[in-house]
Order: structure tokens, then sequence, then C-alpha cells
């Protein structure tokens, strides 16, 4: 058997998550440096101790798109690939890649001011869903009933700082049960799903959404894999709702989180994406 | 040993690593540890706008 491939952890804070990885390294004598993005530097020139594979966690997007165009510029493998990470991460960018691959997603317009977001949320009909490009766990995202609710929540918007939310991600409310599905790709394959169950129309597990173990149907199983091609592939958790026409994929996590799905399915994830970066390491 | 940014309790880090996220045993900030030699720690970063998956 070869050794096994040296891979670095790149992290924002230690989540169950990342201890989970640097635990199941440690039982399978892989070798996995942590790397905290707050200690790091990044000089034009590749330093000299790098693992072979760098695996982002970090919670910031920004820093991990940074990031990972340096290790991929100093010749590391990344898991993902800045490139991945860039398109998934970003909400616009993400469904132009899923449009494109034909794969089944809610109907979205974007627009760049106030008018643009209210013609667009004529459009799309009401309720309809307003996101920042950017942006997880169900933070800023609103659902407009009406114009008049449209009217404040875009002059609310307009008084936050951060150019990203004026850019306005305008999406239709899918009519679903009181869950979405989450299944988790790796590689080729999907290793974990689970269905989040809230009463609320956010069904984010970070909102304290339930999640159950999920056995997806081959149908629902294609399109994941598809939805997961369709940005790159890699290790990616897909986002899927049962609308009345069918399912429908709204988003494509590259970094994604995992403790409520391993702890509900009891799937090891950890040792499913350090087997997958070892074999990136080995192409 | 450290000192709680917050409250100036003596805080042990034991065998933690940078980036770990605990609370402060006396006045219950959440602290950071941001280095290990020596031990540094910061309050907890609040989430930012690119946080998430």
């Amino acid at each position: 058997m070869s050794d096994p491939v040296r891979l670095g952890l790149f992290y924002t804070i230690l989540r169950p998550e990342e201890k989970w990885l640097l635990a199941a390294a440690t039982a399978r004598g892989i070798p996995l440096v942590p790397m905290h993005d707050e200690g790091m530097l990044f000089p034009l020139d590749r330093p000299a101790e790098l693992p072979a594979v760098v695996l982002n966690r970090s919670v910031s997007h920004l820093r991990g798109l940074y990031a990972l165009r340096f290790f991929e510029h100093y010749g590391c493998r990344t898991v993902n690939p800045a490139e991945v990470v860039e398109r998934a991460g970003d909400k616009i960018l993400g469904s132009l890649a899923l449009q494109a691959a034909g794969v089944p997603t809610p109907r979205t317009i974007v627009a760049f001011t106030d008018d643009g977001a209210l013609q667009a949320l004529e459009e799309i009909g009401y309720p309809a869903v307003l996101k920042p490009p950017i942006g997880s766990w169900g933070r800023l995202i609103a659902r407009v009933h009406d114009r008049e609710e449209a009217e404040q929540i875009l002059e609310h918007k307009s008084a936050l700082p951060s150019p990203t939310q004026s850019i306005f991600y305008v999406q239709e409310h899918v009519p679903k049960p009181e869950r979405d599905l989450r299944l988790f790709v790796v590689g080729d394959e999907v290793v974990a799903a689970m269905s989040r169950r809230s009463e609320a129309w956010r069904t984010n597990a970070a909102r304290g959404a339930v999640a159950e173990p999920l056995t997806p149907s081959s149908e629902l199983t294609e399109i994941a894999l598809r939805a997961a091609r369709a940005v790159g592939g890699g290790v990616l958790a897909v986002d899927a709702m049962e609308s009345p026409a069918g399912y429908v994929v709204h988003e494509v996590n590259p970094t994604p989180e995992f403790k409520a799905l391993q702890s509900t399915t009891g799937v090891d994830i950890a040792a499913r994406i350090l087997a997958y970066a070892q074999e990136v390491g080995r192409r | 040993m450290t000192n709680c940014p917050e409250c100036d309790a003596e805080v042990s880090c034991g065998a933690m690593i940078a980036g770990e996220i605990f609370p402060c045993r006396d006045c219950g900030t959440e602290l950071e540890v941001i280095a290990t030699t020596p031990i540094a720690i910061e309050r907890a970063p609040k989430e930012a706008e690119d946080w998430g998956e």
C-alpha cells in the first residue's frame, strides 16, 4: 500500500466537522496539517512547506476563494478547487451553472437596482424570495408577499453598506412540503442524505430545522449528481426541494457543513472526504 | 494560561489548537484561540457577511 498523501486543513474556526476530520485522519494515519486562515500569509512565491492537497474548510467564502487560488498557484491540489467554490459559492453563478446543465432549478431573475428588483418580483410573482448572492444559513433572505412589503425590504437593503446587498437575486417561492432535502456528494457518489423539516419557510439546519435520514430515489440521486457535476464536482452538498412539478435544486454548497447529516445518518462523512482528498492527491 | 479579554479571569486552553471557540467559564464570553505558542486568545469573531457553506 502506498504512503498516505499529506493533506492540509485550511479553516477559520474549528467546528465539529473540522474536529471530526482531524480525528478521522489521526485514526487512519493520514497526515492532516491544520492551517488556520487567520495566521497565514500568502506570498507570490511558493512557501517551502506545503501539503500535497489542501482541504478548504474556511467558513469565509472570500478567504477560501483567494487562498485556493494561491494554493493552486503553488502547485497544490485542492478540495474543492477555486473554480468550484467560486461557481457554487455565489448563488448567481450557481444558478447559471445549474440552468446551463439542464438541472431543474427555481425560476430566478437578477437585478441591480431597487426598481429592477421590483420589476423582477412582479415578473416572478408574489410570494417570491429575495436573497443576497453570497451567504448561507438563511441570513438576510426574505420571503416577499406583496409590493408594499417589497418596497420596505428594498429600502432596508439599500441602507446596508455591502455592495452585494444591492445585487438582487429574486427567486420564485417554491410551494413545498415543510421540508427540503440535502444530498451530500463526494466525487461520483451521494454518500448521505437527509430531509430538514421546519414549520418555518427557511429549512436551514442552522435555523433549527429537524433533520431526518433520507434514502433518495434514483431520480433524486441522479439530479444531485448532475447538480454537483454542473458546478465542477468534488465534495458538495446539494439542496433540493419537492415542487409540485418535481425536484428542483436551489443550491449547491461548496464548503458544506455536515454535523447534522453525520449525526442523523451515522455515515462517517469526514472519512469519506479524507478518502476523496487522498484520491485527488494520487491523480 | 492566559486571561479573558472581557473579564480578565484566568483561562486555560489545554490541548486546544488555533481556531477553537470556547466560552469563558467566568463571564461566558465566546473566546477564540488565536495562537498556541505562546497562547493567545481573543473574543470570538462575529459571523461575517461572506460566512457560510
